[in-house]
């Protein structure tokens, strides 16, 4: 057989295995090895198989999701939560919507201590929609905005997923999490427009809160962020002034976090446990995704796909625009039945060559496709983030929050549509405190 | 945030829930000494930054320390991590399938995995046995390699073998489609399976 021919077989292989629910990592190692075994011989095929999980997990641009993602745990179980949305509710209590406005800039609040998205909904669903509830908030948009809300944390640093994009596509990691930084705030400004817009359309939806408090309430209140914004500091400071590596200001600001849940009494030793032991967790599940990915890449590589690949979509008569679409159309499609990592991890190896020999910039294209792979964690079938806020509220059934998001997700492909239409708006931070 | 293990419903006491409760607690062992690396990397983290901010002064094989450590974290929880369920995967198709289909479809899928694992037991051993036996070292401050190297067969075992339990988990749950969950990872789809922090 030709290479190019063992390439695609083995590419559909992998398809099949994962749609029939093999664990992604495992159907990508096995088809990664037999297809290197195939092509070079056992003992090169088992050699070159046996190098990258060592090789390629021990980088130490890698080191940096750990801390980013014990960040998360620990301002969890740190009660930074709490005081972030009782700050937000407080400002925020007299705009129209004005519960649901504060759940959107909380969860972005906590998207700048946290890299996980599902994470980000199940903390806000526990805290949030009760008090919307309690005020009379429609379920759908109660439960909606924590859902969009929480898709926030991919973009806004620390980014778990704009790491993975990096370590993948062998971009500067640095970069990509200071790329992210306005386009999630715009995300959030844009998902609070759309509240608003709603609930001026139909009051129904979020009856006014007569509660009133005092500026002094309101400042007393925002103690909840300064955690945050010593998170903030660490890691885009750290960056910015190349004083730290984003491990480096990672670790800085897990320990900033620990060091006030310590003072404030806020955390025992069972929480301190649970959160190392759940970011191992999350952990070990990234990087055995990764090593697997990379012997399938490396197999791909052999049988020449992404230069074949590369190839055809640049000879393509369309202009690269349209192909930039259909490129982030295929996205779509794919996000509404797979997760994030998995999806990036399958595709990029094939798409991202395609993408640089069309001329786009890697960073931007690193933000576009991460945010809409966010849209894919709220699309049915198999949006997680609705998934997650239903199993944390099973009395707000799935297909209403389905059909909550929709006006989310419509702010968010607008939002695409100005990235796609403005890319400086992506490429303008990072090139300004970084250089170009 | 909620997790569900795999162990079985509590009173049951068949082998297979004994050996799963016995394995359970040899693989949180070791998932805690992968939360640990992560503690550690954290400590030499701040330690660094404060070295050499205050004063001027540098840990010696800093990097290679911490990516020698990276192995530890990246491997040796694999298997509490699959206990869990937490591993990815497209479970769309399996949780449109009922009873005993779907256990048999899941039993396929453990069963690739055991194939895959085992390949890269056999694969990663020889790279740890290469290294051991060359006396390979770290380029910057000569650390020996095969310590770190040896902690991907270990964690990659243990995968195994709680992928083993899984696959016996199954092949009982063929057989009595209506009996507990006993060794298997929570069921897919819907908002049964999805824990709150398992995806990024």
């Amino acid at each position: 057989m030709e290479p190019l021919t063992i390439g695609i077989v083995g590419s559909i292989a992998l398809i099949v295995l994962v749609v029939l629910g093999v664990r992604v990592a495992f159907a990508a190692a096995l088809v990664g090895i037999l297809g290197l075994v195939y092509m070079r011989g056992w003992p090169a095929g088992i050699g070159i198989s046996g190098l990258i999980p060592h090789a390629e997990t021990t980088h130490y641009t890698l080191s940096v999701l750990p801390m980013f993602i014990l960040i998360g745990y620990l301002a969890f179980y740190a009660g930074i939560t709490r005081g972030l949305f009782d700050a937000a509710r407080k400002w925020l209590a007299r705009v129209p919507g004005g519960l649901a406005v504060a759940t959107i800039f909380a969860t972005a609040g906590f998207a700048a201590v946290s890299g996980a998205s599902t994470a980000t909904a199940a903390v806000f669903a526990r805290i949030a929609i009760p008090d919307m509830l309690r005020f009379g908030y429609d379920k759908r948009l109660a439960a909606a905005c924590v859902a969009a809300g929480g898709t926030l944390a991919s973009l806004i640093p620390p980014s778990a997923i704009l790491v993975i994009y990096g370590v993948i596509v062998e971009e500067s990691v640095g970069r990509l999490l200071v790329a992210g930084f306005i386009p999630g705030i715009i995300s959030a400004f844009v998902y609070a427009a759309a509240i608003i817009i709603r609930v001026k359309i139909n009051p129904e939806l979020a009856p006014p809160v007569t509660e009133r408090f005092t500026l002094r309430e309101k400042v007393v209140a925002s103690q909840g962020f300064w955690p945050i914004l010593f998170v903030v500091g660490f890691v885009m400071g750290g960056i910015y002034l190349g004083w730290m590596t984003p491990t480096e200001s990672g670790a800085c600001a897990a320990g900033v976090v620990l060091l006030m849940a310590i003072v404030r009494r806020q955390m025992g030793w069972g929480d301190f446990g649970k959160a190392l032991m759940e970011t191992a967790r999350l952990t070990v599940m990234i990087f055995t995704i990764i090593f697997a990915l990379l012997i399938f890449v490396r197999f791909l590589g052999f049988a020449g796909i992404q230069e074949a690949f590369k190839g055809w979509i640049v000879d393509l008569p369309l202009p690269r625009f349209v192909i930039l679409l259909i490129i982030l159309a295929i996205y779509f499609v794919l996000g509404m039945f797979m997760d994030a990592i998995g999806m990036l991890m399958l595709t990029l190896p094939v798409i991202f060559p395609a993408i640089v020999a069309l001329g786009y910039d890697p960073i931007w294209f690193g933000i576009i496709v991460v945010k809409l792979v966010e849209i894919c964690l709220l699309t049915p079938p198999v949006g997680l983030n609705c998934y997650v806020v239903n199993g944390v509220r099973p009395d707000i059934p799935l297909d209403q929050i389905f059909r909550g998001v929709w006006p989310f997700v419509i702010a968010d492909l607008a939002v695409i549509g100005l990235f796609i239409a403005i890319p400086e708006i992506v490429t303008f931070l990072p090139n300004a405190m970084l250089g170009n | 945030m909620n997790a569900q293990a795999s162990s079985g419903p509590v009173g049951e006491t068949g082998p297979l829930s004994r050996f799963d409760a016995i394995f359970s607690r040899i693989e949180s062992f070791f998932a805690f000494v992968a939360a640990l690396a992560i503690f550690f990397v954290m400590m030499v983290g701040i330690a660094e930054v404060v070295l050499r901010t205050m004063f001027n002064y540098s840990i010696f094989g800093y990097l290679d320390v911490i990516e020698l450590t990276m192995a530890v974290f990246a491997f040796l929880s694999a298997a509490y991590c699959q206990r869990f369920g937490t591993h990815i995967r497209m479970d769309l198709v399996v949780s449109l399938l009922k009873g005993r289909v779907q256990h048999i479809v899941e039993c396929f899928a453990i069963a690739v995995a055991l194939v895959a694992v085992a390949i890269l037991i056999k694969a990663t051993t020889d790279h740890f046995l290469r290294s051991y036996n060359l006396g390979d070292s770290t380029i910057d401050a000569n650390l020996v390699t095969w310590p770190s190297k040896m902690m991907i067969p270990i964690g990659l075992s243990l995968l195994w073998l709680r992928l083993l339990l899984n696959f016996v988990g199954f092949l009982r749950l063929i057989v009595h489609p209506d009996a507990a969950r006993v060794a298997v990872p929570p069921p897919p789809g819907g908002g049964h399976g999805v824990s709150d922090e398992e995806h990024v």
